[in-house]
């Protein structure tokens, strides 16, 4: 015979407002098994839970069931409540008397009693079924994987290794550094984003902890979380890493001319070429789209090979593909600046003179297509009135509703970047909706904007124009003088904001990631979880969860580490046991289960029986995440939920209209 | 292939040119025209007055479309079309439409949501297709520099599914590429001809009208091409109007699309209603015939 | 009342903001934050001031009553730019034309081309008088003479239903 003990909680005023906890307990009084009923006004707190302690063992309580807020809230607290006086944690059973009951029926108090009634009925009688589970424990493997090499991913991965971890870093693009290595100067401070980025990039290269994998992407992941295995493929660089001295004298010789991607097009590299000033690893690397040998699978040019005096190129190259076992997963997969070209009313791609905001970052850096020099693109002469455009993409419901938020201080710093340069004979307008200068020194740097004449315009434009010679010019009306302004720029930055990337879909899909409405990789919680993803063992850092700047990127990836280091560093990791069970005796080896499963949780194992083999399913307890797919779809019910067995389930359905005598449903 | 079609009131009324122009020139591209059987304003100028009243207007054209027992609807004006779109989704969602539909069923007309509204343009670029337009082509227009301006309602707003892209629309000018001339870019491409405040304020519909007609004068194009009877009545039958509210001399000849493409088909200049321009069309002409 | 404009002493009128919204069928007005994409690439602002932005924050505040009586929702040209850029689409011709039927419900003023628009549609079906045509050669023509079809119209069916509309 169980021995249930019922605690009512008054939850201050938030359940005891509505419901007449009064009533609830001298009900629960009467209920089958009950043996003691007590209330008060905050259960989860100390002196609450020491009440249930002492109970337990006082009246030899073996089951409790506290009505109280969602177990969400609290349901862990109580559980290690009862654990502390003996009783097994899954022995609790949390009836929600706020959020179903004193919050969802606030205008009804009468009512809401009742129903209160009759939750901590069914309650009492699921409660009676509970059985004892035990957590398991299974052993992790202490190494991470870290996708993508930006800053995000290069700040995990240091704070990884430094901390004993052996980290694999992925990065698609030839080179780490990520976005950070194509600015100039970085908001609020100025600082030149190469010179603090570049200590940090060859601390990851040379890092003993650190296996840097580059022009390389993930391909497979199986397992589960402390459990992953990895594959990555190794795309050819037709270079042979080893051997590469990072002279460039291939490039100098390389006839074929492509666009220079660092540069976001706005110079030519050629087609054996090193990603960047600073690239690291310092590898060329050829483009099998552009070098005349790999196009045409002739043995024709070969300059490279001439000049080449390590003799480090290989067109016989082939794509590599590596495993590794994981227990964690880091994804700094960055993000995209929007194609402006989408609103042709702005004329980007149209008109040489409009460009974006990442553009204008390789014109003003001194290892861009000018020399740092601001030039229009169009004629290449220096601009006498500069404009910049915001919100181009964001906050707007024909493409991405959020808020770029950094959009405002990258227009403003490549502003204050320009009044440097050109000096005060160049007007300067930024067109503003809103000026969002939210963080740490943000407000003094837009303060430092005005300082130096840069004026501000409230009102976006409806679009630009060029005239016959190219001329730009638009109308924007003002809405604090207003008037109606028509500008004659000869150079427009749009601020474009920064998107999901384009290949944030097949991401989504290899690490069970899911995405939220905005397009980025969903958090756990927006709030309380932002580093981790409902994938046990995937963590989420940098522009990938959402756009961000770099202070909110680096602090991101470090609690990311953390997240990682938490999970890990004790070697093993617990599983909740609220997972499927199969009973081999019951299973038939239908396999219907098996395909249902959305975690591919379910493996059949054979055996021999009887002299017969026979196949029956059996539950991946780690991958198993407890949804319950497989019990309803079993035919011969021969799977069972833990905590939350048919049994269990249909006692509270059984009790639920006892006394109404309605047969529910609507 | 039998199309419907719905003149509107603009054309019927005055600019005949154009009812001219597409009567000659669609039978030519395989297109019959099969009238309605009685005909009523879209409502347009009632939009302003009384939504409810506006949209039984429509409803009552697309009911007349219907009894034609025909899928397509042909709707030369830029407005018309518009205003029909509008409606037809209006009566979609909104229970008003159950109170139009009673309406006209009282009077015997049945309301068809799928009747397909077609204007010149799209019509002709997707329905027809522009090389069965090219093949049909027996005098080319090469040498020919023009403008085009396809308006406002029909490219605008995307959300309602209109004719052609409302930033870069370039159906119009390839319908007159095919005929064998060339259209030229300018920056003024989308802006409004003005027609609609000719109900309200005249001069600055002039003014409105006036002023792109300079700017087109200025590009040096031998004519500009519209395609609704609104444009032009602002830019064609209003030209010397225009040219006195903005203090300019305009002479810009300005067709209709179908006038050209009759004359590419081969059509007399008279059945295509060119003498009834009255914009300097003969400069036009001559380059043409030349 | 907790707002007041004291150049005019208007206060909001609450119930005619809601009877817009009604109008509207959508409550995307209220999402317009003043980014003036509208007015900037307005047809008629440099000729009739007309300000899209203006009129939208106007009847979201709830002062209807001044913009259903005024000339300035008259203005607008109906070219549609305003719907096709707004990035909240909120879409201000809408309101101006929601604008105009709540004066025409009050009476307030309306230009005649209107007035006289509705009575031709009354009177013929359509919503302007046939016409003749006079050439560059200053010779006259109308459809006749075009050897274009009759205007076909049936006045007493559609008169009836017409004017029950228009009534209701």
């Amino acid at each position: 015979m169980p021995r249930i003990g019922v605690y009512v909680c008054h939850c201050g005023l938030n359940i005891a407002g509505v419901v007449n906890v009064e009533k609830v307990i001298e009900y629960a009084k009467n209920l089958p098994d009950v043996v003691i009923v007590k209330h008060y006004t905050y259960m989860c707190s100390e002196p609450g839970q020491h009440m249930i302690r002492k109970d337990i063992k006082s009246h030899k309580l073996d089951r409790i069931v506290i009505a109280t807020c969602s177990p969400r809230m609290h349901e862990e607290t109580f559980r290690r409540a009862v654990a502390g006086a003996g009783l097994n944690p899954y022995l609790v059973e949390i009836v929600n008397l706020r959020e179903h009951v004193s919050w969802a029926h606030g205008d009804e108090p009468e009512k809401a009693t009742e129903k209160a009634k009759a939750l901590v009925r069914m309650g009492v009688a699921r409660a009676k079924l509970l059985e004892p589970l035990e957590k398991h424990k299974v052993s992790v493997e202490k190494n991470v994987l870290v996708v993508g090499g930006g800053i995000a991913g290069m700040q995990a991965s240091l704070d990884l290794a430094n901390a004993g971890f052996k980290v694999y870093l992925v990065e698609k693009a030839p080179s780490i550094g990520g976005r950070m290595a194509q600015l100039d100067k970085t908001f609020p401070t100025l600082d030149c984003s190469a010179c603090i980025l570049t200590p940090k990039m060859v601390d990851v290269a040379e890092h003993p902890n650190i296996e840097l994998l580059t022009n390389s992407e993930v391909t497979e992941v199986k397992g589960f979380v402390g459990n992953y295995e990895v594959s990555i493929v190794k795309k050819p660089r037709y270079v042979d890493e080893k051997k590469c001295v990072g002279c460039e004298l291939c490039t100098k010789v390389c006839p074929v001319k492509v666009p220079d991607e660092f540069n976001e097009g706005l110079s030519q590299t050629r087609a054996i070429s090193i990603y960047s000033a600073y690239a690291v690893p310092k590898v060329a690397i050829i483009n099998p789209k552009h070098c005349l040998r790999l196009k045409y699978n002739k043995d024709v040019c070969g300059k490279c090979l001439e000049v080449c005096e390590a003799k480090a190129i290989d067109f016989k190259q082939q794509p590599e593909t590596v495993q590794f076992k994981v227990g964690a997963i880091v994804l700094a997969v960055g993000s995209e600046v929007f194609d402006a070209a989408k609103m042709p009313e702005f004329g980007y791609g149209s008109y040489k003179n409009v460009v974006s905001n990442i553009e204008f970052e390789r014109i003003v850096n001194a290892s861009g297509p000018t020399e740092g020099k601001i030039l229009c693109p169009q004629n290449g002469k220096s601009p006498k009135t500069v404009v910049f455009v915001q919100c181009i993409g964001s906050r707007d419901k024909r493409f991405h509703e959020y808020c770029c938020r950094v959009g405002c201080m990258a227009s403003l710093k490549q502003a204050i970047l320009t009044r440097e340069k050109l000096g005060k004979d160049v007007n300067i307008y930024i067109c503003f909706n809103d000026m969002r200068a939210f963080g740490k020194g943000y407000d003094e740097f837009y303060r430092r904007a005005r300082d130096l004449d840069i004026n501000f315009v409230a009102g976006l434009p409806s679009d630009i124009r060029s005239d016959v010679n190219g001329l730009l010019h638009f109308d924007v009306y003002d809405k604090a003088t207003n008037k109606l302004l028509e500008m004659r720029p000869d150079l427009v930055i749009l601020a474009n904001g920064l998107v999901p990337n384009s290949d944030l879909g097949e991401i989504s899909a290899l690490f069970h990631v899911s995405r939220s409405a905005d397009g980025f990789l969903l958090e756990m919680h927006p709030k309380l979880r932002p580093l981790e993803s409902a994938m046990a063992g995937v963590f989420l850092a940098g522009a990938c969860q959402g756009p961000k700047d770099i202070p909110d990127t680096v602090a991101q990836a470090s609690g990311a580490a953390a997240k990682v280091v938490d999970l890990l560093v004790s070697g093993e990791i617990e599983l909740e046991p609220l997972k499927a069970v199969v009973d081999k005796d019951l299973c038939s080896g239908c396999r219907i289960c098996e395909p249902v499963c959305p975690f591919a949780a379910i493996e059949m194992k054979s055996e021999n029986v009887e002299g017969a083999e026979k196949l029956s399913a059996e539950v991946v307890e780690v991958m198993c995440q407890g949804c319950g797919l497989c019990v309803s779809a079993c035919p011969t019910n021969a799977i069972k939920m833990q905590h939350y067995t048919d049994q269990q389930v249909m006692a509270q359905v059984r009790t639920a209209y006892l006394e109404s005598g309605e047969k529910g449903g609507s | 292939m039998k199309v419907a079609v719905f003149w509107g009131c603009r054309i019927l009324t005055g600019q005949y040119a154009y009812e001219m122009s597409v009567r000659e020139a669609f039978p030519k591209l395989n297109a019959e025209l099969v009238d309605l059987s009685e005909t009523n304003c879209c409502g347009d100028p009632v939009k302003s007055m009384k939504d409810l009243a506006a949209n039984y207007l429509a409803a009552r054209v697309l009911a007349l479309a219907n009894k034609t027992g025909l899928d397509n609807l042909l709707v030369p004006c830029n407005r018309c079309h518009f205003v029909l779109s509008e409606a037809r989704n209006v009566l979609k969602n909104d229970k008003s439409g159950e109170r139009i539909i009673r309406v006209l069923k009282e009077e015997g007309l049945e309301y068809n949501p799928d009747v397909r509204i077609w204007h010149v343009i799209d019509f002709l670029h997707d329905f027809v297709g522009l090389d069965k337009v090219k093949k049909a082509v027996q005098k080319s227009l090469k040498g020919l520099k023009l403008a085009t301006h396809v308006g406002c309602q029909i490219i605008r707003y995307s959300d309602l599914g209109r004719v052609d892209d409302a930033e870069n629309p370039r159906k119009l000018d390839e319908l007159v590429g095919v005929l064998g001339a060339k259209t030229v870019d300018y920056a003024e491409k989308l802006d409004c001809c003005g027609a609609n405040l000719m109900y309200s304020h005249p001069d600055s519909a002039l003014s409105l009208a006036g002023a792109k007609l300079s700017v087109l004068q200025s590009l040096g194009v031998d004519g500009l091409v519209v395609s609704c009877p609104d444009c032009g009545l602002m830019f064609d039958s209003k030209q010397k109007d225009a040219g006195t509210t903005v203090g300019a001399k305009l002479d810009l000849p300005v067709v209709y699309y179908t006038q050209l493409l009759g004359l590419s088909l081969g059509i007399e200049q008279e059945k295509l209603g060119l003498h009834l321009n009255q914009s300097p069309v003969g400069q036009l002409l001559s380059k043409v015939l030349a | 009342m907790s707002l007041t404009d004291l150049m005019s002493m208007a206060k909001p009128n609450i119930e005619a903001r809601e009877k817009i919204l009604l109008k509207l069928g959508g409550r995307e007005l209220v999402n317009c934050f003043q980014c003036l994409r509208c007015t900037s690439g307005c047809t008629a602002l440099k000729l009739l001031e007309l300000k899209p932005h203006e009129i939208v924050k106007l009847v979201n505040l709830g002062f209807v009553d001044e913009l259903a009586s005024s000339d300035i929702v008259w203005t607008c040209v109906t070219c549609l730019k305003c719907v096709q850029r707004c990035p909240q689409k909120a879409s201000p011709y809408h309101v101006i034309m929601a604008l105009r039927n709540l004066a025409v419900e009050r009476e307030a003023k309306v230009p005649e081309g209107y007035l006289k628009a509705v009575s031709q549609i009354l009177e013929s079906g359509l919503a302007e008088a046939v016409q003749d045509v006079v050439t560059r050669k200053m010779e006259t023509f109308n459809r006749e003479s075009l050897k274009l079809p009759k205007v076909a119209f049936s006045k007493e069916s559609f008169q009836a239903a017409f004017m029950k509309i228009m009534g209701e």
